[in-house]
């Protein structure tokens, strides 16, 4: 597999390889319009040329998953600029927030670009070339933007291509927003490199029958919409190959993808780490091997530890002291905690940092939803861990049922849609464990109660 | 004309039939259907399908993030459903 410098480097290469093949489809007034890579490659130096005239050192892209937004965000890179991307499903103060963090100087939305009135300070213009910024999923006081590259995401897809190859025939149905970097990554990048097709979805209206009207042979999924287009039998034949990722996969997710004949990976990754650092490739669809570019160690109490130097970010934008505190050495410090099984493959175990991810990707931040309950059961001494891909309350025994809690907790879980509610409660017979500065252990207290 | 309380009566129809695993049987106005603005839930969004469908209403994409409990979906819909 070739590996790509940079944006440029791809676009020129495929335009020279695959001129007349089909690089994108999508839907026009319901029929399915094809752009070939030679087009797609006029369109985005057209585009580049005009963000280029605009002066604009910084981009914020609200990625709608239209192909004028893949051109834009391809475009801004070529110009130069330093380019952020934005969820498509954001309010508008979250996204003013997110343009004043980054700098973005204008901001392109449903085909328009608009000035913001922000201005990039020299020292960032200085460093701005191939910026592409990504904020971490999650709830908004606690994402941050990460700081990658054009030529970080194609080490990235190089290193995942390595792994799964695609063909010039394959068709991946892009239907993970382009702001996650594993959507970024693993849904665009990754056919590309191959000279594969990239069918645009039509939206989340569509997330059911995407499949049946584009035909796809290759999918990236995060686990729900896995387990929910399995649920309605929405998968099409040609389907046969789905790489899911971006949270905790259920056991039987997997297996049903297996029994459908169809070959399934998951990956591992971060967008630290510009998405995957880890893929299953054999009949196991847990056991992750590490991809080529990267090195993973554990710590002492399991954490995972990356050394991906070809696909590592840059850093949290302006946060040094977030940065310090998560890659020391060159080495990220991911909060996971995992286990290298006698095969040698990576199994992700649990975690330790104060995250719950769900099997949609998302998070809550715990020290926050926990405080809530704490106060509502009058008990410090509470922490939610998952079991069974449910969040269950683990507290110290104070004399309360297990319906006293749930009664007690009650208006805190309306604050919740239902799979962030607490499943269930465990009772312990001492304080729960935790470190000097008083975090929860939390692997610790996982083992303690038997997960 | 279409009340509030049918449209209610309605949005439970819809999830009992296809996603009551995903929210429950105990279906108040003030049930949570959308977490913290991300719509990303796969149940939230066949819900919010079907009840477009069913009322020939779309909801513009950027109002799916205010729709957080039963009654704001009762309301977006009202608030665009067709003159009658």
């Amino acid at each position: 597999m070739k590996r790509y410098t940079g944006f440029d480097e791809l676009l020129k290469a495929q335009n020279s390889t695959y001129s007349d093949a089909p690089a994108f489809c999508y839907d026009c007034d319901g029929a399915v319009r094809t752009v070939t890579y030679g087009q797609w490659n006029a369109d985005v130096h057209a585009e580049a040329q005009k963000v280029k005239e605009s002066g604009y050192a910084c981009i914020g892209i609200v990625c709608d998953g239209s192909y004028a937004c893949v051109v834009m965000i391809f475009a801004c890179v070529l110009a130069g600029c330093q380019t952020v991307l934005l969820e498509a499903m954001q309010n508008a103060q979250e996204r003013q927030e997110a343009l004043v963090h980054t700098d973005a100087e204008a901001v392109w939305m449903r085909g328009e670009l608009r000035e913001t009135g922000t201005h990039m300070a020299q020292e960032e213009q200085n460093r701005r070339n191939g910026r592409i910024l990504f904020f971490t999923s999650g709830t908004t006081a606690h994402s941050r933007a990460v700081v990658l590259s054009d030529a970080s995401l194609m080490n990235s897809a190089y290193n995942g291509g390595c792994m799964l190859p695609l063909t010039g025939d394959d068709r991946m149905l892009c239907v993970l927003p382009l702001s996650h970097v594993f959507g970024f990554v693993c849904s665009l990048l990754w056919p590309l490199s191959f000279g594969a097709c990239v069918a645009l979805s039509r939206g989340m209206r569509h997330y059911i029958d995407d499949c049946a009207y584009f035909q796809p042979t290759v999918l990236s999924a995060v686990p729900t919409l896995l387990q929910f287009l399995l649920k309605y039998n929405a998968l099409n034949p040609q389907l046969h190959t789905i790489l899911v990722g971006a949270g905790d996969c259920p056991p039987d997710v997997l297996q049903a993808v297996k029994k459908s004949g169809r070959h399934i990976s998951f990956g591992y990754g971060l967008t630290e780490t510009s998405s995957g650092v880890a893929i299953s490739i054999g009949e196991d669809p847990l056991a992750m091997s590490v991809c080529p570019d990267d090195t993973i160690t554990l710590a002492e109490d399991g954490e995972i530890l990356i050394y991906a130097p070809t696909c590592i970010m840059q850093g949290y934008y302006k946060d040094r002291a977030g940065t310090e505190e998560i890659m020391q050495d060159g080495i990220l410090h991911t909060g996971d905690i995992g286990m290298i099984d006698e095969n040698g493959c990576l199994r992700i175990r649990g975690r330790k940092k104060e995250v719950l991810v769900f099997a949609d990707g998302t998070k809550i931040y715990l020290p926050e939803y926990e405080s809530r309950l704490a106060a509502a059961i009058n008990n410090p001494e509470t922490a939610v861990v998952m079991k069974d891909s449910r969040p269950v309350l683990v507290m110290q025994n104070n004399g309360m049922s297990r319906q006293d809690v749930m009664d007690a907790i009650g208006p805190v879980m309306k604050m919740y849609s239902r799979g962030r509610q607490i499943a269930d409660v465990l009772f312990t017979d001492h304080p729960l464990p935790r470190t000097a500065t008083g975090k929860i252990r939390r692997w610790q207290l996982q083992k303690e109660i038997g997960l | 004309m279409i009340t509030r309380e049918e449209v209610l009566a309605q949005i439970r129809t819809v999830i009992e039939e296809n996603v009551q695993d995903m929210f429950g049987t105990d279906l108040q106005e003030d049930t949570v259907l959308n977490a913290e603005g991300n719509v990303d839930s796969m149940g939230f969004i066949l819900v919010v399908t079907k009840l477009e469908g069913i009322y020939n209403v779309k909801i513009p994409d950027e109002e799916w993030y205010e729709i957080r409990t039963l009654g704001d979906l009762a309301d977006v819909i009202l608030k665009y459903m067709p003159e009658q």
